[in-house]
Formats: structure tokens, C-alpha cells, sequence
């Protein structure tokens, strides 16, 4: 009950007209960004950070919270109208709604992924309102040695998750993030490590110049050496753009199972939206009644991918409030516009801020309202935004790649580690390495160094409490179980052995 | 290059880099003077991470050398990722920082866009068609990012 009066509060302060009119074009601007292949939700959400680094906190977080939840379901647009998803998080959507589209039902398809965006962001939000308030409590238990497997859990699973089945360039990538943030001052004693001689590299990397151009530039080079994608066919006027109850209604445990796994694997460190997406969509099609429709334009399929990677946003803010973890990589970003802001993200927020969360939750809600009225009202505004050729849009968001990160510190340095991020990216992601362990590494990595270390000063030396206290045991056995899982003698040892237990007399 | 290729080019960098870390971590300043917890040296975390990225550099090496060659990396459009690297590195290490801002998003975007909608097919008057959208977008796009973040968000701009 006290939760539902802290929300009613939020809501009343921030229903003021000034918020609704960031709400208004923020959103838009993230549909914009998610619809045009080559932008993504990260990229929008870093660059607006340093452009809102003027305006009041509340006002700047409903910026950047109405970027990423636009820009997640503005993805679906070019998936269901070109195939090519505009953001990693609506690949899944592409699978059933081009089909869709191709039928000459266009507008009905994003009218089924404006729904299911907006429920999977609900469902979400009911769940950051329900777990973060308990989490936050949860983690005031947590120690140093906790804090340490906590960061070490959260490389191991995003980069076994984001990796599309080569684990191993998961965990480097995870690794390499981690080396980056060994660079500059060490969080216990100030001293300067492997600085180069480089006054500019004594603070360490900034977060925001890293991930603009390990999202942004070099999205840029992957979206001009890529051929376009073929518009299909326009959104025709018979075709209805709002969706039928009935259909909502016929798939209701899909899109709840969808808002629930979305939140799920939000809530897991660094594992993003397209992995929200493609849980959910498989999970669908495992218990669908017409799975033979999946993939040849099943409204269950379009359902179950955007509520999942929609349930991912909510579900993602939830560590990255609690825990100083981001749940993705835009929610990366987001940490540091935390910061930022003068919020300080982690077991603290409800002593600190108590009121936070459900600011976070209100915005979260406005943005959701937003996204409905654009996407049931704008479906055929949006075919136009596809239209805009790379030779004109890809120049402009470079050039604000560059303006952005030297905004926050009016340093040229920053602007030459965006440039490094984004060559070092782009060959990453075109050898398979995930981005997202990389980042988390990047973000993890102070709160890494500083707790085995802090642990080992408080244990005099001894590593047995990294192992024995019963959080860090459990953290210890569900990292090992993940590691094993992907050693491949191990794994058909566990097959070999499930298939003996199994089997006759067994 | 094949992915095999790759991995094993790969592998040998992270192998550079993991001594790196082991060396430089070794041989930190240990802080005596300060008489810290001879636990808590600053180079501990780098070392660890050198013995991890060193395991997982021989693992990658010795998948790659077993392994098939695998098909190539897909750069794409060589031709068009090799002007769009050009451009956008001479723009933001050559020319920000030297010259006016206003002046190198100019250049810059009248470049990229006067580059890329180039038609090979075009008579005389189709190129200068282009050339002339090319310099009206790139003052346009100049004048409206340099207005933005000069009055808008008040940044010196480079």
C-alpha cells in the first residue's frame, strides 16, 4: 500500500506539462532512432546523456528512459517493414512480422508490436516496482566477497548469453572490458595504473566516450559497408492498425509468459533485449497450439518477441538501481546518467532516494502511454523515416558521436577514445565478440578490483570466506555450473549420464 | 581473412596483452611505504587478469589451429567502409580541434553525403545537382548541431 502511494506521488510530480512535452518528443525521437537500421537504443541513449547533461534529473532521466523504451519498439518497425530489425532487440520480430507485412497486413503487425510492447513494458514495470524495493534490501547483506562474485557472475553470464554460441569470445570480450578498467586511478589506494605517460588517462576511460563509439561509430561503419533492405509492401488502407481484442486476449498466457521471461533475463546482468526477445519467442513456439506458423507470420510469434524484449527495459533498470549492475547495456548508460545526476545506484537507493524507483516506474509509464499513441496513431509516418537514405543520416550521427562525449568533459581526449572504441568494436563484432560483456566489464570492473581486495584486507589474506559465506558459495556454484556447461567433454558427460538414468532399468 | 585466421591473429594480441598485464602488475608499486595489506596491492586485479586472458588466448589459439577455416569476415562494402573510415577519421583527428567546429562538420558532412550519393551514371548537371544538396546539407546540418550545443547546452564547442 505504501508502494502505491509512493507511486501516485511520483506520478503527481512528475505530471507537470513541461515533463509531458519531453515525454512527447523524447519518445518520438526514440521510436525515430529504433526504427532506422544503423541506430540503436544504446547509441541514442549515450548521446542523449551528454545532451541533457544541462537539464534538471527528473527531466533528464524521462529523456533518456523514453529514448530507450521508444527506441526498443521503434526497432520493430523496420523489422516488420524492411526485415532488417532496426535495433539487435526486434531480430526475433522480423521473423513473423515481414511475413505479416508481406501478406499486406503491415500496419496490423505493428499495431500487434505496439501491444505487446506496451504490455511487456508493463509487465515489467509492475515487476521493478515489486522486486527492486526487496532487492535493495537484500543486497544491504552484501559484503565485499558478495560484491566481488556478484561482478565476476555478471561477466561469466553475459558473455556466455551475447555471445551466439561461442561462450569463449563472450568471456574475452568480458575480460578485455575489465583490463580497460584497470586503467587510471585504483579505487583503494589512488594510485595510477597503466596511465602511458597520458595525464588525460589518469581518471581512467569514461564510460560515455566507450560506449558511443563502440555503439555508435562503429554502428556507423557496419550500417555504410551494409546493402539497405527492401521496403515491403506499404501499410495498404484496408489494413486495420489497432489490434483486435480478441487476438490480445487469444494469446494472453503468451504475452505473460513473454513479460515475465523479458523481465527475467532483464534483471541478468549485462543480457539485453534481443536475448529477452528470442527467450520469449522460443519459449512461445515450444508451447504453441499453431507452431507451424512461426517464422511464416504467426501473430503469437510477433507477440511473444516484442513483449519479451520490451519486458527486458523495466527488467534491466532493476540491478542497475539495486545493485549498480547494469541489466544491459543501454542500462549501462544509464548508470552513468545516475551518476551523472547525483543519484548514487546500489543497496543504498532505498535509504537515500526511497522515492526513486518509483519515479523510475512513472516514467517508464509515461513512456509506455507515449509509445501507444504514436504507434496506434503514426504506422504510416514512420514507413516515410525509413526512407531517409545512410548517405544523409549516417554523416549527422557521427558528427554528434563526436560533439556528445566532448560536451560532458570539453576534452579532445575523449573524443579520440570514442574514435579507438569504435575501430576496436567494429572488429570485435565482426570477429563474433559481444559488445555487452565489454561494457559490463568496463562498468564492473572498479567494483571488482575494489571488493577482492577490500574482502582480502578483511579476511587478513585468507580466500576462504570468498568461498564459505552462503551468498558467495551459491554465486561460486551457479558461475562454475555456467563455465562447465560449456566445456564440451563435461557437457556430454552430463548427456551421456541423464541419457543412462533415463534408460531401461535406469 | 578467414575466422580461423583471425582467432589465431587474435589470440596472439591477447597473448601480448595478458603479459602486459602480468609484468606491469608484478611489478607495480607494492605501496611498502604506505604499509598496506600486502593483499590489497594495486597490481593484484591486473595480474589475475593476465593469468585469465593468457588461459583463454591458448584456448582460442588451440580451437582455431584444430579447427576448419570457416568462412571468411564479412566487412561488407570494402570500398564504402574504407571512405566512410577516411572521412569520419579525418574528420574527428584531423580537422576537430584544428579547425573551427562549424567549419570540419561543414567539410565533413558535405564530403560524406556529396561521396556517398555520387551516381557513377550521372551526366554534368546530375552532379552538380548533388554537389550543390551535398554543400546545402552540410551547412544546414553545421549550422543547426553548432547552434544546438553553443546556445542550447552552452558548450564551448572545439
Amino acid at each position: 500500500m505504501a508502494s502505491f502511494g509512493s507511486f501516485l506521488n511520483a506520478l503527481a510530480e512528475l505530471s507537470t506539462p513541461m515533463m509531458l512535452f519531453h515525454v512527447a518528443w523524447a519518445t518520438l525521437l526514440g521510436i525515430v532512432v529504433g526504427s532506422l537500421p544503423g541506430l540503436t537504443a544504446t547509441m541514442g541513449v549515450a548521446l542523449l546523456t551528454s545532451l541533457t547533461y544541462g537539464l534538471d534529473r527528473d527531466a533528464a532521466l524521462t529523456v533518456l528512459i523514453c529514448m530507450y523504451v521508444g527506441a526498443i519498439y521503434g526497432g520493430s518497425r523496420s523489422a516488420i517493414l524492411l526485415n532488417i530489425p532496426g535495433t539487435p532487440a526486434s531480430a526475433a520480430t522480423s521473423l513473423d512480422g515481414y511475413p505479416l507485412a508481406q501478406q499486406g497486413r503491415a500496419a496490423y503487425a505493428m499495431g500487434l508490436a505496439t501491444a505487446g510492447s506496451a504490455i511487456g513494458t508493463l509487465l515489467g514495470i509492475l515487476f521493478l516496482v515489486l522486486i527492486a524495493p526487496p532487492l535493495a534490501e537484500a543486497a544491504l547483506k552484501f559484503g565485499s566477497f558478495e560484491f566481488f562474485w556478484l561482478a565476476v557472475f555478471g561477466i561469466v553470464i553475459s558473455g556466455q548469453l551475447t555471445s551466439s554460441g561461442d561462450a569463449l569470445k563472450g568471456y574475452i570480450a568480458g575480460i578485455l572490458g575489465l583490463v580497460v578498467a584497470m586503467i587510471g586511478s585504483d579505487g583503494i589506494h589512488a594510485l595510477i595504473r597503466f596511465n602511458f605517460g597520458i595525464r588525460e588517462l589518469n581518471g581512467g576511460i569514461g564510460l560515455i566516450p566507450a560506449m558511443v563509439g563502440a555503439f555508435g561509430f562503429a554502428e556507423v561503419l557496419t550500417a555504410m559497408s551494409s546493402p539497405g533492405g527492401i521496403l515491403s509492401k506499404a501499410p495498404s488502407g484496408s489494413d486495420r492498425t489497432v489490434p483486435r481484442l480478441i487476438d490480445l486476449w487469444k494469446y494472453r498466457l503468451t504475452v505473460v509468459r513473454s513479460g515475465i521471461l523479458g523481465t527475467l533475463v532483464g534483471i541478468l546482468p549485462g543480457v539485453g533485449e534481443d536475448i529477452g526477445a528470442w527467450a520469449s519467442y522460443a519459449a512461445a513456439k515450444r508451447s504453441s497450439r499453431e507452431r507451424e506458423l512461426f517464422g511464416k507470420g504467426s501473430q503469437e510469434g510477433l507477440i511473444a518477441a516484442e513483449t519479451g524484449n520490451s519486458a527486458v527495459v523495466p527488467g534491466s533498470l532493476i540491478p542497475a538501481v539495486t545493485l549498480a549492475v547494469p541489466g544491459s547495456a543501454s542500462s549501462a548508460v544509464l548508470i552513468a546518467a545516475f551518476f551523472i545526476h547525483g543519484i548514487r545506484p546500489g543497496p543504498m537507493i532505498m535509504i537515500e532516494q526511497p522515492d526513486f524507483i518509483y519515479l523510475l516506474a512513472v516514467m517508464l509509464l509515461f513512456a509506455t502511454l507515449a509509445i501507444l499513441v504514436y504507434g496506434l496513431s503514426l504506422t504510416r509516418v514512420f514507413v516515410a523515416v525509413l526512407k531517409v537514405p545512410h548517405a544523409f543520416l549516417m554523416p549527422l550521427v557521427f558528427t554528434l558521436c563526436v560533439i556528445g562525449p566532448y560536451a560532458i568533459s570539453q576534452r579532445l581526449f575523449d573524443v579520440w577514445v570514442m574514435v579507438f572504441f569504435g575501430v576496436i568494436g567494429f572488429f570485435l563484432r565482426k570477429m563474433n565478440y559481444p559488445m555487452a560483456p565489454l561494457v559490463l566489464g568496463i562498468i564492473l570492473g572498479d567494483l571488482l578490483d575494489k571488493s577482492l581486495r577490500r574482502g582480502l584486507i578483511l579476511s587478513d589474506g585468507d580466500i576462504t570466506p570468498f568461498f564459505t559465506r552462503p551468498i558467495s558459495a551459491a554465486f561460486v556454484v551457479i558461475i562454475l555450473t555456467a563455465i562447465l556447461a560449456n566445456i564440451p567433454a563435461v557437457k556430454k558427460g552430463f548427456l551421456r549420464l541423464l541419457a543412462r538414468s533415463g534408460g531401461p532399468g535406469g | 581473412m578467414s575466422m580461423k585466421k583471425a582467432d589465431m591473429i587474435t589470440a596472439l594480441l591477447l597473448v601480448v596483452v595478458a603479459l602486459w598485464l602480468l609484468v606491469g602488475g608484478y611489478r607495480m608499486d607494492r605501496l611498502e611505504i604506505r604499509q598496506i595489506h600486502p593483499a590489497s596491492i594495486p597490481g593484484l586485479v591486473p595480474m589475475i587478469l593476465g593469468v585469465l586472458l593468457l588461459v583463454c588466448a591458448a584456448l582460442l589459439f588451440g580451437r582455431a589451429r584444430v579447427g576448419s577455416d570457416g568462412a571468411a569476415i564479412d566487412f561488407g562494402n570494402t570500398g564504402r567502409l574504407i571512405w566512410t573510415a577516411v572521412l569520419c577519421l579525418g574528420y574527428s583527428v584531423g580537422l576537430i580541434g584544428h579547425a573551427p567546429f562549424w567549419l570540419a562538420t561543414f567539410l565533413f558532412v558535405t564530403a560524406f553525403v556529396a561521396v556517398f550519393s555520387w551516381g557513377r551514371d550521372d551526366n554534368g548537371s546530375a552532379k552538380l545537382r548533388r554537389i550543390a544538396i551535398a554543400v546545402v546539407t552540410g551547412a544546414v546540418a553545421s549550422g543547426a548541431i553548432s547552434a544546438l550545443f553553443l546556445y542550447g547546452f552552452l558548450v564551448r564547442l572545439p
